[in-house]
């Protein structure tokens, strides 16, 4: 109980207070530039951090990243430009719902969630940290692999169109994953001789082109839209909380979904998201509304992406294993503050460790007035013709994709997804397909390649172990259950013809 | 070497003392006027970034103008170390270089070679170590070594990078100054050290050969032990950890390290004005509190250090990748 | 851009076959069975499977018909028809191509500029989109930012 208090002590002071509040702005508008990443906000702040406090460093870590990634949601849902891999399993839906004049209703979804969701996924490392660390340490490869495959499979579910489009689709992603030299054999693959393409197509570049340079092709050869109603704001929250309970059960499983999968490093919050979206779609009463602007799988996968990333800082604190790239700068601030991950940060340190789980409280509670001003700001994108609008958004493209790497390669290859992700929409073959196998793909790779060099080419291991074996019996189910769901439709609708 | 180094100190006082004066003459400010650009070929967020990101701020306390990182990422750090490479040889336009650019030509994938800069100071090694399990039988890193000679090859299976980087080198070079072919331990190509250690705790690797402050996080956890370093020198954090030298007798030692250069045919002024803050930059108590805390090793090169240590490097990676199959041409 | 089931299905047959025997080219690693071959062969077979599936017309059932456009095109659409689709990634192209030289201001402009004319917007709006945006973009990214936009003949004022 001493250590709580001597916890509240360290973040009531005057210095994290102000390291809280001015880095919770700099996240929030870092974030909502398209191209600029929640990743690149915590790097720059890392020379910051050197001249702050222990609490105070972390505290503007944490209360970044957490600012950006759902701030990274506004370009997403107002101009179709995801800011992550995460948030593209929803960018759709999101973007959809804007369409139909419900701009509010989406960005408050993807706030209140979010935030419900950091919060979840705090108490849940409060409470099972070691638990949760046992069980992203079992992971092998050989686990990995049949999760990524089960993330994989979320390609016929995420989309609306014929299934076998679907697979080619995700298919092609894969075949862009080939790409580059980053393959377990090290080999340049499909690179003709050029040098910006051995590292390999990088996801965010390929995404801002499907997404938001296909949406920009299709307004040049289509009428505009007529405008979009014009609604009294109302309260966002309110509408968030009719919400809340009609999909409390998604919620939770969203939320669950999210800490399991984020305490595994390297699978983190886009693999989270997409399965989330992809469950709630599958046991969803309506499945035929998602993706016409249907708040559910935003529900969902907005409350897993954020409690993975929660989740994320399990492995991360506990044994210095990065989540994903935002943790993996965590943990560099943590050494550099002598808050060395480890299980004795729990013990030794633990004062330090519930300061930080207050800092996550606070920063998920901050969010929700911080963000429903960023909403209310961004809402004035939307009045604007789409004749000015559009080609703004143009220059987002380029000049974010340049800001990733400032590499200009970058915005030659937004322009060629621009061209793949709108030849692909015009003829029915779902992006976010694509978009899965783009995400999943070199991990599906990796993990198989290397568990079969470590079982020296036998396939038992993949079945052996008890977790693995679980997660192959998932897959095989899920693959066998459209096949069976077919054939009884199938039979019944049979039936009446005899 | 000395000489140099004079020659090198008296040029850059000249600089300092006389340049201000020159400068109605030649229309020439001191050096640097405006913002430098120092050039990161590796993403945000990781250890090269971090390492560039302090010395920037850290250098434009003591030049007294920006330093920006801009990271110039993309085909596997060969994009952006061109791009330093291809700089505007002004002192402007420098860079944070690394081990990668004694391996790259010789997998054939870029002309780009440690003479195609100007060196200005190395800043960090960090040797690999040599990690198992922590209920691994080997208790000390002669048992293991034993072991991997009797074993059948390709029965031990170690990781901690991609296939042919820089840890699966210390890994075939050890294996080549035991008189074992490069490929006798398996390797299992992993995305980075850390998912490598992970797998070395869920006991899907026997041995991960990645540096020690890497795989730090997990021995420190009770999951793993440290057998060996392969550097000359025990590493002062970790002093319970003996070297190869003095467990087996083998002087082999290759690590991954990272300095700061310009371009090529930057005026020998600038680049020794560069290399004197750097030097006060390395000395300064921020930058050793930074290297400690995150167990990066110190070693310091001046330039012409740093050259030769490239050339010492460049030679070795050259001999183990081709020892294990992965040079071409 | 429609094109039938037919034609994006062959694409796809060619497209696999390509992959698969760009694959088989690829060379073994020493101390791999499964080497860097097999991804792209097996995705290539994948896609030759698929494209010939989608050829014939095999689960075309399950699309969801699209929506229908009557509504007049604008601007440019109106004169090139559905052309006008590819002038953004051209002008991002375009970009790439210029901007080192003629610096980001300029570019920018011209870009912003010819879209929105495209997009049917009166030269008023249109000058004003390109002249206001880019300024406004550069102070947000370059200036606040520190990411290095090229000055090219025009550097920014600040």
């Amino acid at each position: 109980m001493n250590a709580v208090l001597e916890a509240f002590q360290m973040v009531a002071t005057t210095e994290v207070a102000i390291a809280i509040l001015a880095s919770a702005v700099y996240g929030m508008v870092i974030g909502a530039l398209p191209g600029l990443t929640a990743t690149m906000a915590t790097a720059l702040l890392v020379p910051v951090t050197f001249y702050l406090s222990p609490i105070a460093a972390i505290a503007t870590i944490i209360t970044s990243s957490a600012m950006a990634i759902f701030s990274g949601d506004i370009p997403g849902a107002l101009m179709r430009i995801p800011g992550t891999p995460a948030s593209a399993a929803y960018t759709d839906e999101a973007y959809a719902m804007t369409r139909k004049g419900q701009a509010e209703v989406a960005l408050g979804a993807a706030l209140w969630f979010s935030a419900i969701g950091g919060i979840v996924g705090t108490v849940a490392l409060m409470i099972m940290a070691p638990a949760l660390a046992e069980v992203a340490l079992s992971f092998s490869t050989y686990e990995y692999f049949w999760l990524s495959f089960l993330g994989l499979m979320c390609a016929t579910l995420v989309a609306r169109s014929s299934p076998i489009k679907a697979i080619a689709a995700a298919l092609l992603g894969l075949l862009v994953t080939c790409i580059g030299i980053e393959n377990p054999g090290g080999v340049p693959r499909f690179t003709f001789g050029m040098t910006d393409l051995l590292g390999g197509i990088e996801p965010l570049p390929a995404l801002v082109g499907v997404f938001a340079v296909s949406e920009i092709m299709r307004a040049m050869t289509s009428a505009p839209p007529p405008p979009i109603p014009h609604r009294p704001l109302g309260s966002i929250l309110a509408g968030q909380w009719a919400l809340t309970r009609r999909y409390n059960k998604q919620m939770w499983r969203g939320n669950i979904v999210g800490v399991l999968i984020g305490a595994l490093p390297g699978a983190g919050a886009d693999m989270a998201a997409w399965i989330a979206y992809a469950n709630s779609k599958r046991f969803s009463k309506e499945p035929e509304k998602f993706g016409t602007g249907h708040p559910e799988g935003l529900v969902e996968s907005g409350a897993a992406n954020n409690s993975a990333l929660a989740g994320g800082w399990v492995p991360a604190t506990l044994f210095g294993i990065p989540g994903d790239t935002i943790t993996a700068i965590a943990i560099g601030v943590l050494y550099m503050k002598g808050l060395n991950p480890g299980p004795t940060l729990f013990t030794e340190k633990a004062s330090s460790m519930y300061a930080l789980y207050i800092v996550f409280i606070i920063a998920n509670i901050l969010m929700i007035p911080l963000g429903i001003v960023m909403i209310r700001l961004s809402r004035h994108v939307l009045r604007a013709p789409r004749a000015a609008a559009m080609p703004l958004i143009l220059l987002l493209c380029a000049v974010g994709a340049f800001a990733i790497g400032n590499n200009p390669f970058a915005v030659v290859l937004v322009a060629v997804f621009g061209v793949i992700g709108y030849v692909m929409e015009r003829n029915g073959y779902p992006v976010a397909a694509l978009v899965l196998g783009i995400v999943m793909g070199t991990m599906v790779e990796q993990t198989f390649v290397t568990s079969l060099i470590k079982s020296d080419g036998a396939l038992l291991p993949f079945f052996e172990r008890p977790v693995s074996a679980g997660l192959a019996a998932l897959t095989i189910a899920a693959l066998a259950w459209p096949v069976l769901v077919w054939m009884l439709r199938r039979l019944r609708r049979a039936e009446p013809a005899r | 070497m000395t000489q140099f180094t004079r020659r090198g100190a008296l040029a850059a006082g000249a600089l300092a003392g006389f340049a201000p004066l020159a400068r109605p003459a030649l229309g020439q400010a001191r050096y640097p006027a405006r913002p430098v650009q120092v050039i990161v070929p590796w993403g945000a967020g990781g250890g090269t970034d971090a390492t560039a990101r302090i010395v920037a701020t850290l250098l434009e306390k003591e030049m007294g103008q920006p330093f920006n990182v801009v990271n110039r990422t993309g085909g596997s750090g060969v994009v952006g170390h061109s791009a330093i490479a291809q700089g505007a040889p002004d002192g402007y336009t420098i860079g944070m270089i690394t081990v990668e650019i004694c391996m790259m030509h010789w997998q054939g994938l870029t002309e780009l070679k440690r003479t195609s800069y100007t060196p200005l100071a190395l800043l960090n090694e960090d040797p690999p170590g040599v990690q198992v399990n922590a209920s691994s039988p080997y208790q000390d890193v002669k048992a293991l070594a034993d072991a991997i000679k009797a074993s059948r090859p390709g029965q031990f299976k170690a990781s901690g990078t991609g296939q042919g980087g820089i840890w699966h080198l210390a890994l075939a070079g050890w294996l080549g100054a035991m008189g074992l072919r490069a490929d006798h331990v398996r390797w299992v190509p992993s995305n980075g050290a850390a998912p490598a250690m992970q797998d070395l705790a869920a006991g899907g690797v026997d041995l991960v050969t990645c540096s020690v402050p890497e795989a730090r996080a997990i021995i420190e956890a009770g999951r793993a032990r440290s057998l060996a370093v392969m550097a000359p020198q025990r590493n002062p954090q970790f002093p319970n950890v003996p070297t190869l030298n003095e467990a087996l007798g083998i002087n082999y030692s290759v690590g991954a390290w990272r300095g700061m250069a310009a371009p090529l045919n930057t005026p020998p002024a600038i680049a020794q004005a560069l290399t004197a803050a750097l030097q006060k930059v390395w000395n300064s108590d921020e930058f050793k509190t930074f290297m400690n805390a995150r167990g990066f090793g110190m070693t310091w090169g001046d330039a012409a250090g740093f050259a030769a240590h490239m050339e010492r490097t460049d030679a070795n990676l050259g001999a183990a990748m081709r020892a294990a199959g992965l040079a071409r041409g | 851009m429609h094109l039938s089931d037919r034609v994006t299905g062959l694409f796809l047959v060619v497209l696999g076959a390509l992959a698969f025997w760009g694959g088989s080219l690829l060379p073994a690693v020493p101390g791999q069975d499964v080497g860097p071959a097999a991804f792209p062969m097996v995705i290539g077979g994948g896609l030759v499977l698929c494209g010939a599936l989608i050829a014939l017309g095999i689960g075309r059932s399950f699309e969801a018909p699209e929506a229908a456009d009557d509504a007049p095109p604008p601007g440019l659409a109106a004169r090139i028809g559905g052309w006008a689709a590819f002038l953004p990634p051209a002008l991002l192209i375009f970009y790439v191509l210029v901007s080192e030289r003629l610096g980001f201001l300029p570019t920018a402009a011209l870009m912003l500029l010819a879209t929105a004319r495209a997009l049917g917007a009166s030269w008023r709006l249109a000058a004003g989109v390109a002249l206001l945006a880019p300024l406004a973009v550069h102070l947000a990214f370059a200036k606040l930012l520190r990411v290095p936009l090229p000055d090219g003949v025009l550097p920014a004022p600040w």
